[in-house]
């Protein structure tokens, strides 16, 4: 499939992502990877849900992070093995700033799977 | 000489090799914002992104890798995100909506979108772009006018693996 190539779009991928043994006992590891091609952001909050929308304790390096116009940030997310029973999204959404001219902006947030399910 | 050149030539074969593209379509989901927004103020007491109120409606662009792996959830404001100080109740309506598609079949999105509260669900069953449209409208407490000064507010366009 080809898409024309857009200055604003946010993408992160895998949507099912593998969890792997982290070097902390009790600990995984998911590895994900964020595109940002949206011109008029910069920042990303990284969040971990329930299937219930609650949020799931987690830890990354930066739960906001920085990826230039056009940059890819591969970035990993720890979770303890406890809460991995419960814990169903993992989402990056975008931080958006006010701009001139401009009076609807637009958050996007795209979420991947982490509890196995898959259509 | 002769020979020298014949062995020459036959030490000249070109080496061949094999070189391999190897490539994956993965379940992905690409938000892209198309149009940003703008409200127009076609009474003291209302603003709109309907271009018949003088607005422009915000267009955000969904491309999905995959059929069936994902779905958009599309929620229009319920409050500015920044105004002047406003001193009664805004009162907020909005609505989701396909806007263009690159498949046939997506026009079928509207029919079978789920509508909650100021959220709007469109299940992506198809492979490919699709452009959904969100329109809103606040309407400034009974009979009050809209205080001078700028206006934002937000709409989140999410893709949420199924």
């Amino acid at each position: 499939m080809l898409w024309t190539s857009s200055l604003t779009a946010h993408e992160m991928t895998p949507a099912y992502p593998k969890i792997k043994s982290s070097y902390v006992s009790g600990v995984v590891k998911v590895e994900m990877s964020i595109f940002n091609y949206r011109s008029d952001v910069k920042y990303y909050q990284v969040d971990v849900f329930d299937i219930d929308w609650k949020k799931v304790p987690f830890s990354t390096q930066y739960k906001v992070l920085k990826v230039k116009h056009s940059e890819r940030n591969n970035f990993n997310v720890y979770i303890r093995k406890t809460d991995l029973k419960r814990a169903v999204y993992l989402c990056t959404t975008s931080k958006v700033k006010k701009q001139v001219g401009v009076n609807t902006l637009v958050s996007s947030r795209i979420c991947s799977r982490l509890d196995g399910a898959r259509p | 000489m002769k020979y020298s050149i014949l062995i020459l030539s036959l030490c000249a074969t070109p080496v061949l090799a094999d070189v391999n593209i190897s490539g994956s379509v993965e379940a992905k989901c690409i938000i892209q914002t198309d149009t940003g927004g703008v409200y127009g103020n076609p009474t003291a007491t209302k603003l709109s992104t309907l271009p018949a109120d003088g607005g422009v409606i915000p267009i955000v662009r969904y491309d999905v890798a995959v059929a069936n792996y994902y779905t958009a959830k599309i929620t229009h404001p319920s409050a500015f995100s920044s105004s002047p100080t406003l001193t009664d109740t805004v009162a907020w309506t909005g609505v989701s909506s396909v806007a263009q598609t690159t498949v046939a079949g997506m026009a079928a999105y509207d029919a079978a979108k789920v509508v909650y509260g100021s959220t709007t669900n469109f299940n992506l069953t198809i492979a490919g772009s699709t452009w959904f449209k969100t329109a809103s409208t606040a309407t400034y407490g009974v009979g009050k006018a809209f205080p001078g000064g700028s206006y934002t507010a937000v709409v989140q366009a999410e893709c949420i693996a199924n």
